[in-house]
């Protein structure tokens, strides 16, 4: 049985990570809007994805004051789910490659 | 929006574990499911689209990939890639089923208007969320016509009195206004 040093174990865990996380490369961003009120902004992305008011409320400020928020990370299929369901409430959403996302 | 003088404004309140109550004058009701009639309009069929195949159609496909010229139309069923062949690609398989689940909040929305003579609208919690994204959609659509932009009411309150956008802009607040209502009576379950 070979004993890794840590380097190498962190270099292995560190490629088991990116290995998973390049399965779920895509987001789902929220654009800021004029017209959309901020509590409706809020209260969609509790309803949507069951976020707590506190965290729900932290990314509609985050789309207020930088002007977008990535509110959901997974496959390309569950960032497309995610984006049309804000388009039925009226939010401006769009899905990109999460690596492609400054 | 002017309201009759001896009606107290109160928007949507909560009643009970799972209702909400509000109550509209005749003339607000007339408004009301006027704007929404305009939607369901709205969101019907493109005219720009004139060669659709039935079968795509039935299961949902659209011939047509191209965004809306209409800007409205445009915010309503914005590009969901910034690409603009995945956006077309998305587009195509998913217009009309997002169309179809806007005219379904506009739906409701109507049905309860004209059922109830009183102006009395109770509403589930379901059928909350649909007035929710109608009313959200009706103010998306008079927003783009007003031009709005942030910080922009601070123009449009001072409008002259005989500028035609001052009416449209009266009736884009006093929507917010009814929505604001309703989401603070839902979120209020959440405490």
């Amino acid at each position: 049985m070979v004993k890794l040093d840590e380097t190498t174990e962190q270099k292995i865990n560190e490629a088991i990570q990116e290995l998973f996380s390049s399965e779920k490369p895509w987001v789902t961003i929220v654009w800021d809007d004029p017209v959309n009120l901020m509590t409706y902004v809020t209260y969609v992305l509790m309803e949507l994805f069951g976020f707590t008011k506190e965290k729900a409320h932290q990314l509609m400020m985050q789309v207020h004051t930088e002007g977008k928020a990535v509110v959901s990370t997974g496959s390309r299929e569950e960032m497309e789910h995610d984006v049309a369901r804000l388009h039925e409430y009226g939010l401006w959403a769009t899905l990109a490659r999460g690596d492609q996302v400054i | 929006m002017s309201t009759d003088s001896d009606d107290i404004q109160s928007g949507f309140t909560r009643h009970g574990s799972n209702y909400y109550v509000a109550k509209f004058s005749p003339s607000e009701c007339e408004v009301l499911i006027n704007l929404v009639e305009q939607m369901l309009e709205l969101l019907g069929e493109r005219t720009d689209n004139h060669s659709d195949d039935p079968l795509a159609a039935m299961v949902g496909i659209t011939s047509h990939d191209s965004p809306p010229d209409d800007e409205v139309l445009l915010r309503l069923l914005p590009n969901a890639y910034a690409d603009q062949v995945d956006a077309s690609e998305f587009r195509r398989y998913t217009e009309l089923d997002l169309r179809a689940k806007k005219s379904a909040h506009a739906m409701t929305m109507r049905m309860d208007l004209k059922d109830s003579p009183d102006g009395i609208i109770e509403v589930d919690h379901e059928s909350a969320n649909a007035w929710l994204g109608a009313m959200n959609d009706i103010r998306l659509a008079l927003g783009v016509r007003l031009k709005v932009q942030e910080n922009s009411h601070e123009d449009l309150e001072i409008l002259a009195p005989d500028d035609p956008m001052r009416g449209v802009y009266a009736v884009y607040s006093w929507l917010g206004w009814i929505q604001e209502s309703l989401i603070e009576a839902l979120m209020d379950e959440d405490l």
